[in-house]
């Protein structure tokens, strides 16, 4: 090859790892910005006076004079709409299956009539509470989606009718433009900021409120990870480093943290409920002994099946930081008249511990991050948030399974992507977090070592 | 240096503070006591630090102990060589080969993801990148490795999903151009190089070069605008199948691809690149001749440990792969729909009979103990490999 | 002395008096530094590493498998060849020696910590300051912060690794002075192989050479008329 060809093909050789670097950012921009963006939307989004009605009835939070007036305003715009509805049946009659189609759509938008009773569940006790909802809620008073069939050769196609033509000539023919025009005055959008969203309990399976209760679960369950995994860990590495003999046993243990690490989640999970539940019934011991549950998930059985999940990281970082302590803090120590323990207490431990902390902040961002683990020790999907003493003995939902069921399982699933994006979006934060603290320990680490 | 006036020679022990030496020989019984305490204290911690290696055995006989009863009931043949998955049918018929199909299709995807986009970024971390802007790209790496598998499998099934049904062929299209076209502007001007050299030799024949250039850019394009066209027309019935995983698998694997990948280049010595370069070699000579051959294993490592990685995730196949028990045609069709091992495991345990121990229930735990198999024996591959390429850099 | 199989010193017999200097010389690699740590046993870390023959301390063999062996490094301190403060303030630098042998009041602690810091000379430069980190100190003293350390613990010989190899001139001599002012109180052993300084700080020189000890005598007797062939090839500069 000629030298320039040499030269262009180093060049572009650069390129390529540059090419792979700028695609890898890419994809990483690609998948964080729908989630932070939508996910922000879960907190900071255009509210509708339903949303501030169940603040008010469920939470009881709220300005009592803005919502009373912001309620008025509402009821007076609405009012013509049921005046146009009870126009209809008292010419038409009720027993009329398109009028019950847009009952319930209007339903949907503005909440239950105000002449019908309270209905039991609470996702049909308020109307649209996000302004996005409302608007597509409004789309759904105003067409009727049909298919159109008349092309043979092709699948059907779904087309919007206006729900318009199925009434026209009846009083309910000026319902529909008043209600694409006063939509507004109906449902007196406005921006929020709803904190309550990270701090609320869920209502209705997450139809309305909040996420504290995954949060909660969470929590719980990456502490109690750690709680289990720290101490056998730092001692593991302890016993590794100042210990272990040059012994093949050593090597086998070796290979068996190895193999931990290497273990897929999903066996992990399949392993917790053979053994903590199922064998050891981990929970039992400190449940009533009247109670009738003999193996049921608990946070105890998940934390301890995450603990296993974690111990090798913490075992590697605490090895790794305790293997940098330099020798001549060992042999100062000594040579004052330390005894090993108290050499390995009072030197190498305090001097590992920013090495040994960012195994463990690490390791509790995957520990938050893990589903497949939890699912069948821990997680369930409905639950309230618990007492500590509860975890002993109960289920947790958490944030990773519930992304999981609600956006596959939910029965609505659609209509709380809200929801989903911001349960995902905590759960990144959360996890990036952890990450964020632990490059920054790292640095720190790093830079004292040079210095 | 003035001394110091107020320095008084006190002889040892001169402060009293301290209680005085004790004698250097223990009594018989305090050394006895001494020597058992120390082994039993060695002792204790030996027990606490191998329970991580009792953590392994429980797995393995925990999971052996309820895949067993499995096997006992319905044999080998029809697990490993059976096609048809109808685990809630009367009878019920366990052939997992699809599923087999389906973890090994993902995997083999997610690996061509993973590994051309990662072993490039791990050589420019490691060779080409000043300190500056490594500082920065790591943190991106590292933050890909973050994000919960559960993250993932939303944006593939919330996201990734519906745009590839409504825009498969385009957006695959646009992949294509923005992959292939750096890759096939740079061929072209190689090839065009080599076969001047070859036919008109080191003569400057400057016409014969130019229209050799030429000739090669047409075909060039030609490939490009051929594939291009092809990827645009496709249609993708349906968005959950093992393209979308294996695209979103492939970026989960690939940060422990890049790191292990660059662990293994920084070990190759510096020498051996101070030598290469002595010689007058271009760094991409040095890159490709020496230092990528000697870290050759290590990479090896790191490919087996990305197959781990994406043979065991769960979340997103469960989510994304469409849960589909059959095996693709042809088998190497990414477009269909795929069921995986973890995804059956995670998906039907719900359904099956925990206390009756059914069938249902003990295949899942066959299918446990096929996963741990492969993670071992990927495991116990890659420390071989990792343990040669050490012994080889020594 | 041995390391896995291989002998690193043998067939040393020294006498060290109390109270003197005593410098050991040789060019490196020839089982100084292992004689010296053979003392205190802190060759006991090495992996592989074991002793035969008697090493007295007081009448008293410290190999005997009775020995206590962290009474035997309290009543014999060492300074290493850099100065390894630990990363704590000075005063639980110099404080970490007695807390562990048993003292627990403030104001004793302040005494024995005042008292060490004053003897290695570092008292007026770091009594304003002692809550500081040790790490901030300048190499010098660092390593005087190392003897202070050392003597807090009262020991009755203090053994030093090359104490000054690791500083600059001044800090050399700041160090030099130091343990001509220890002299008398202290028995000290001291390695090093500069010739210079063990002429102007010992009593006794001995000289090592690949694992052997080749010659020992007065300081001054032994720098002017060795009677080793291989001494006098060293001392005036043919090899090492």
């Amino acid at each position: 090859m000629r030298l320039g060809t040499r030269k262009v093909v180093d060049r572009s050789f650069t390129g390529l790892g540059i090419f792979s670097i700028a695609l890898v950012s890419l994809a990483l921009v690609i998948l964080l910005t729908p989630i932070v963006v939508r996910g922000i939307g879960a907190v900071v989004f255009r509210a509708t006076i339903e949303h501030d009605r169940v603040l008010m009835e469920h939470f009881e939070r709220g300005n009592a004079s803005t919502f009373a007036a912001r309620n008025a305003t509402a009821i007076a715009a609405r009012a013509p709409v049921y005046e146009m509805l009870t126009a209809y049946e008292a010419q038409y009659g009720v027993d009329d299956f398109e009028l019950e189609e847009l009952r319930e759509a209007l339903q949907r938008l503005l909440g239950p009539a105000p002449d019908q009773s309270k209905p039991t569940l609470a996702r049909d006790q308020f109307g649209a509470t996000r302004w996005a909802q409302a608007q597509e809620a409004a789309h759904n008073v105003l067409y009727v989606q049909e298919w159109d069939y008349s092309d043979p050769t092709q699948f059907g196609v779904p087309v919007d009718v206006p729900r318009a033509k199925r009434f026209a000539g009846t009083p309910l023919e000026s319902l529909f433009p008043y209600v694409s025009e006063h939509l507004d005055e109906m449902l007196q959008p406005h921006w929020t900021l709803y904190w309550g969203f990270l701090l609320d309990d869920s209502l209705d399976a997450h139809m309305f409120g909040g996420i504290w209760a995954e949060i909660l679960g969470t929590l719980y369950l990456t502490i109690g990870a750690v709680l289990f995994a720290v101490p056998m860990g730092i001692i593991s590495a302890i016993y590794l480093v100042e210990y272990a003999p040059d012994h093949w046993l050593i090597g086998v243990l070796r290979s068996c943290i190895s193999t931990l690490a290497g273990v897929p989640s999903i066996v992990f999970g399949l392993f917790g409920l053979a053994f903590f539940i199922n064998t050891a019934q981990v929970s039992k011991y400190f449940m009533a002994a009247d109670s009738t549950g003999v193996s049921s998930k608990s946070i105890l059985a998940g934390s301890l099946t995450l603990a296993i999940l974690i111990l090798p990281v913490i075992i590697r970082a605490a090895e790794e930081a305790i293997r940098a302590v330099p020798r001549t803090y060992k042999e100062a120590a000594l040579s004052v008249g330390a005894g090993k323990w108290r050499t390995i207490l009072t030197v190498m431990l305090p001097a590992a511990l920013p090495g040994i902390l960012t195994g463990i902040v690490i390791s509790m961002g995957r520990a938050a991050g893990e589903t497949a683990p939890i699912i069948f020790t821990a997680a369930v999907s409905v639950g309230r948030p618990l007492e500590v003493w509860q975890t002993l003995t109960q289920p947790t939902p958490a944030l990773p399974w519930s992304v999981y069921n609600l956006c596959t399982e939910h029965t609505a699933a659609d209509e709380i992507r809200h929801v989903q994006y911001g349960m995902v979006l905590t759960l990144v934060v959360l996890v990036l977090l952890l990450n964020t603290a632990a490059i920054i320990l790292r640095a720190r680490v790093s830079r004292r070592l040079a210095g | 240096m003035t001394t110091n006036p107020s320095i008084a020679p006190i002889g040892p022990g001169g402060a009293g503070r301290l209680a005085a030496p004790r004698s250097l020989l223990l009594s018989k019984r305090a050394s006895r006591l001494r020597r058992v305490l120390a082994l039993l204290g060695h002792g204790v911690l030996f027990l606490i630090a191998s329970s991580s290696a009792l953590a392994v055995i429980f797995i393995f006989f925990f999971i052996a102990r309820d895949a067993i009863p499995f096997f006992r009931l319905e044999g080998f043949k029809e697990f490993f060589t059976g096609t048809a998955w109808y685990p809630t049918h009367e009878p019920p018929v366990f052939g997992a080969l699809p599923i087999f199909v389906g973890s090994g299709l993902v995997t083999l995807g997610a690996i061509l993801v993973a590994v051309p986009l990662g072993v490039p970024a791990a050589v420019c971390l490691s060779d080409v990148l000043p300190f500056s802007v490594r500082q920065y790209v790591k943190p991106v790496i590292e933050m890909l490795a973050a994000i919960p598998s559960v993250a993932f499998g939303f944006f593939a099934l919330v996201i990734f999903t519906p745009l590839l049904q409504e825009h498969g062929g385009r957006v695959l299209a646009g992949v294509w151009w923005v992959v292939a076209t750096p890759l096939v502007a740079l061929l072209v001007f190689v090839l065009s190089d080599v076969v001047a050299n070859w036919v008109v030799g080191e003569a400057r024949h400057r016409a014969v070069r130019v229209l050799l250039a030429v000739l090669m850019a047409a075909a060039g394009a030609w490939l490009l605008f051929d594939v291009g066209g092809r990827f645009a027309a496709l249609t993708i019935s349906s968005g959950t199948n093992a393209l979308n995983v294996s695209i979103i698998l492939g970026l989960m694997a690939l940060p422990t691809v890049v790191s292990v990948s660059e662990d293994a280049l920084q070990a190759v010595g510096r020498e051996l690149r101070e030598g290469a370069y002595a010689l007058g070699s271009t760094r991409a000579e040095v890159l490709v001749r020496v230092i990528i051959p000697a870290a050759g294993s290590g990479i090896c490592a790191a490919v087996i440990l990305g197959v781990m990685r994406a043979v065991g995730e769960t979340m997103v196949v469960w989510m994304a792969s469409g849960n589909a028990a059959q095996i693709p045609q042809p088998w190497y069709n990414l477009l269909a729909p795929v069921r995986t091992l973890t995804a059956t495991i995670a998906g039907d345990m719900g359904e099956a009979d925990q206390s009756a121990g059914s069938a249902h229930y003990h295949v899942l735990f066959a299918m446990a103990l096929a996963l741990l198999a492969i993670s071992f024996v990927c495991n116990l591959i890659s420390e071989q490999v990792i343990r040669r390429s050490a012994l080889k850099n020594e | 002395m041995f390391y896995g199989d291989s002998a690193a010193v043998r067939d040393v017999t020294l006498g060290v008096p109390r109270g003197k200097v005593t410098a050991i010389i040789g060019p490196s690699g020839c089982g100084k530094s292992t004689l010296l740590r053979a003392i205190n046993r802190m060759n006991d870390l090495i992996r592989g590493c074991r002793a035969t023959g008697r090493l007295l301390l007081e009448g008293e063999d410290v190999y005997r498998p009775q020995i206590d062996v962290t009474a035997l490094r309290r009543r014999v301190g060492m300074v290493f060849q850099k100065p390894n403060p630990f990363p704590k303030s000075i005063f639980d630098n110099v404080a970490y020696g007695p807390r562990i042998h048993g003292v627990r009041s403030r104001s004793d602690l302040q005494g024995i910590v005042e008292q060490s810091l004053r003897r290695a000379a570092l008292w007026d430069e770091v009594k304003d300051r002692m809550r500081q980190n040790a790490l901030g100190l300048s190499g010098g003293q660092q390593q005087r912060l190392c003897i202070a350390r050392a003597l807090a613990v009262e020991p009755e010989l203090l053994l030093m690794d090359e104490p000054t190899s690791a500083l600059d001139p001044m800090a050399t001599d700041h160090i030099e002075n130091l343990i001509a002012e220890l002299r008398g109180t202290y028995t000290i052993i001291i390695v090093t192989h500069n010739m210079q300084q063990a002429a102007r700080v010992s009593d006794l020189t001995a000289f090592m050479y690949v694992g052997e000890l080749i010659e020992v005598g007065d300081t001054s007797g032994l720098f002017t008329k060795p009677v080793n062939q291989r001494t006098q090839d060293y001392i005036t500069g043919r090899f090492g």
